[in-house]
């Protein structure tokens, strides 16, 4: 009877694992994934393929080099090459998404001690690197199902003060990086992590409403409001970067805050200055910003005296 | 304004509820820890080769808080030796070989009282603890009431943790010893009382409405059936609205907390002058193969309560004492049920996971799961500091001293951290500091 295993209370477990978390986001991200085949043609698989082989890869090799405990298996790397490939556009090349990915996620999350250590999210930089190192990472690829006149994507377009198909914002049928055109995949996928309860309401809701809320304050145009909120990153990147649990405030009042920071610097970058996106900067900003949040916003304990 | 307390909705697993407890073959021996309580150790007053009956004293209450320990079954005292308890530590016993007559003492009577000091000495005498894990000494518990008001006493019948049904059957066989107690109770104390229980056990409180009705000192309160319901600070706020604070005792708020088996066993010996010498304990878990419910000598091995249940079906991967959340691994089948004992489960390979940990995402499931609101993360970051001084005042500011110990922060860890050990590492670290910081002080 000497074989009985001995532990450390308790002695049930929910069955939850870091593994099985990263599992349900890549499958609340397989919409998105399938209408950016849908929409780009096959073009879109090689951007996905280059991505999440060179972060699944990288990561293993990293590992390998520095001697440490294999991590690939918990499928983080998936999910960092999967977002950073669907927030490029088919106009980027093959070379260009290896060298974002490697940045990604080597200097992003393995320097920094990998996964959990990471304060910034790797996709979120890797696409803010390929932006500064190659310019253009959104625009310029046009839809293949439909005849698309304009190489310009929505944002471009609105901020020259024209107007925008709501319907066509929502399905995605529109240039733009390859899984954030797709507003309807990408709700979806919300409902399907709330669901699975992988993350709570609060950030994506907050985050989108407060661009929404600015821009009709500021035009006094409801059409305008809705087309700034569909067009962009906004959708994907509110539900599945500002979400990113290692780099966002761990309570409920510091990731009310962090969304409605992301909100206003994103209407900010994109209402104030010449640049027309600003999801991918709003984010990581607040990343840097959320010890601090976690700061303010930490809870008394029950009887706690302080 | 009131707080909604976070709680976990377990599997119930309450197969045995419907088990009347069953008496069992005598043990050929039991092992007796004289530190079945809290506080200092029992003295022992046998020697080896002694001849003893059932509810005989064998070792008498230490000085301060402390508890007799009685024998638990007719026959030889072979030992008084050191021995290694499941828990690690190494405890002093007495071993007894059952002659397995089971013969009760003779000299055995109710005791005679007056007032509250004879009332809380007699109390002394049964040997009974806190039956719901805590060990706390009974009588001093009550001894509270001389330094404060208290004006409710809370019965705690909750019993939250999967898989244990002893307290429940106590509460349906046991309804009219239990109304002995509360009456004795109100008689030297006085206050209301209010037997809480959650509500997956309606027999038990149909049962106990019978039992106290037309009792107007004593409510039923039927509570939701969640985890943890019955840990003292929860079943506080949930029943009365009310907080211990930190470095308060629960007395001071008018209010005491026992549990249900603690108060029948001690109207027990109050009628019949038996003192605590058996109880009973649920054995279940996959690897068993008649769960059941049992009435134990206390101090039985573990083998002999398995065997009574119809032993193993299959080699258990895991076997514990208590329940699944905060009961003890035993190393071994030759650990004796102590006081405290509800429960023994026995696990198969399937049902005993383990679980390596990993590091943590910050998924903050462990503090969106606290009852008490601990800033589990912060509480984890302090531990990996250097600076003694600071983590001392970080780990203060953090409150970590109100941690509860119900576990569920380590239940829901997706990286299967140990997140409530590291909060008692961290209880320990501040009172290492603090012993090691008053005698600098002396100095």
């Amino acid at each position: 009877m000497s074989n009985l295993y001995v532990s450390a209370t308790p002695h049930i477990h929910s069955g939850a694992s870091t593994r099985n978390i990263m599992l349900d986001v890549i499958i609340a991200l397989l919409p998105a994934t399938a209408a950016s085949v849908i929409i780009f043609g096959v073009k879109s698989l090689i951007v996905l393929a280059a991505c999440i082989i060179t972060a699944v890869a990288g990561e293993a090799l990293f590992n390998l080099i520095c001697r440490k405990k294999q991590t690939v298996g918990d499928l983080s790397a998936v999910v960092t090459g999967l977002l950073l490939a669907l927030n490029l556009s088919t106009n980027v090349p093959a070379w260009q998404c290896v060298i974002g990915t490697l940045f990604a996620i080597v200097c992003v999350k393995c320097l920094f001690g990998g996964l959990g250590r990471n304060f910034a999210n790797p996709a979120i930089t890797g696409r803010v690197f390929m932006l500064v190192a190659f310019s253009a990472v959104a625009g310029g690829a046009n839809p293949t199902i439909v005849d698309a006149v304009s190489s310009a994507t929505p944002l471009e377009v609105l901020a020259k003060g024209e107007s925008v198909d709501v319907l066509d914002l929502f399905l995605g049928l529109h240039g733009g990086a390859i899984g954030e055109t797709c507003v309807l995949a990408l709700i979806i996928g919300f409902v399907y992590l709330l669901v699975r309860k992988v993350i709570t309401w609060h950030t994506p809701v907050v985050f989108i409403a407060t661009v929404f809320v600015l821009y009709l304050v500021f035009t006094g145009d409801v059409m305008m409001a809705l087309s700034q909120i569909l067009a962009g990153g906004l959708f994907i990147g509110a539900i599945f970067m500002a979400t990113d649990y290692v780099t966002s405030p761990i309570t409920t009042a510091g990731r009310v805050i962090f969304a409605v920071g992301c909100g206003v610097i994103t209407f900010v970058i994109r209402y104030f200055c010449a640049y027309p996106e600003g999801v991918s900067f709003s984010i990581l900003i607040m990343n840097i910003l959320t010890p601090f949040i976690e700061t303010w916003t930490e809870k008394k304990p029950l009887g706690g005296v302080r | 304004m009131r707080k909604n307390i976070s709680t976990l909705k377990l599997h119930h697993n309450k197969h045995t509820a419907g088990c009347k407890a069953a008496a069992i073959a005598p043990p050929e021996e039991v092992l007796l820890p004289l530190t079945m309580h809290s506080g200092s150790p029992a003295e022992p007053i046998v020697a080896a080769g002694d001849y003893v009956r059932i509810g005989q004293l064998i070792a008498k209450a230490g000085s301060g808080m402390s508890s007799p320990v009685h024998a638990t079954v007719s026959g030889t005292v072979t030992a008084i030796e050191p021995f290694t308890q499941a828990d690690g530590k190494s405890v002093q016993i007495i071993r007894i070989k059952s002659d397995g007559k089971m013969e009760k003492d003779p000299n055995l009577a109710p005791p005679v009282f007056d007032d509250l000091d004879g009332f809380l000495a007699a109390m002394k005498d049964s040997g009974v603890v806190g039956l719901g894990g805590a060990a706390f000494p009974l009588w001093g518990k009550f001894d509270a009431v001389r330094r404060n008001k208290v004006d409710t006493v809370l019965i705690n019948g909750a019993e939250c943790e999967p898989y244990i049904t002893s307290d429940h059957r106590i509460m349906l066989e046991e309804g009219e010893l239990l109304k002995a107690g509360i009456e004795l109770l109100h008689k030297y104390i006085g206050a209301r009382f209010v037997i809480c229980i959650e509500d997956n056990k309606q027999d038990a409180i149909d049962n106990l409405t019978q039992v106290f009705a037309g009792v107007d000192y004593v409510e039923i309160r039927p509570l939701p059936s969640i985890y943890p319901q019955g840990a003292k600070q929860v079943l506080l706020y949930n029943v009365t609205g009310k907080v211990v604070k930190g470095g308060q005792r629960m007395a001071s708020l008018g209010v005491l907390i026992t549990n249900v088996s603690s108060v029948t066993k001690m109207a027990e010996y109050m009628t019949t002058g038996m003192p605590l010498v058996e109880r009973i304990v649920t054995v279940d878990g996959t690897a068993v193969r008649e769960p059941k419910n049992v009435k134990a000598p206390i101090g039985t091995p573990i083998s002999h309560i398995i065997e009574q249940a119809g032993g193993l079906k299959c080699e258990p991967a895991k076997v514990l004492i208590g329940g699944p959340m905060l009961g003890t691994a035993v190393s071994s089948l030759d650990q004796p049920i102590q006081k405290v004992a509800n429960a023994v489960l026995a696990m198969d390979k399937r049902e005993a996971v383990k679980l390596e940990p990993s590091v943590c995402i910050r998924c903050g499931r462990c503090m969106a799961n606290c009852p008490v609101d601990l800033n589990l993360e912060g509480i984890a970051a302090a531990m990996e500091m250097e600076n003694e001084d600071k983590k001392y005042t970080e780990l203060k500011r953090l409150g970590v001293g109100q941690c509860i110990e119900c576990a569920c922060c380590s239940y829901v860890c997706p990286a299967h951290k140990p997140i409530m050990h590291t909060n008692n590492d961290a209880r320990r670290f501040i009172k290492q500091y603090e012993a090691a910081h008053a005698e600098e002080g002396r100095k």
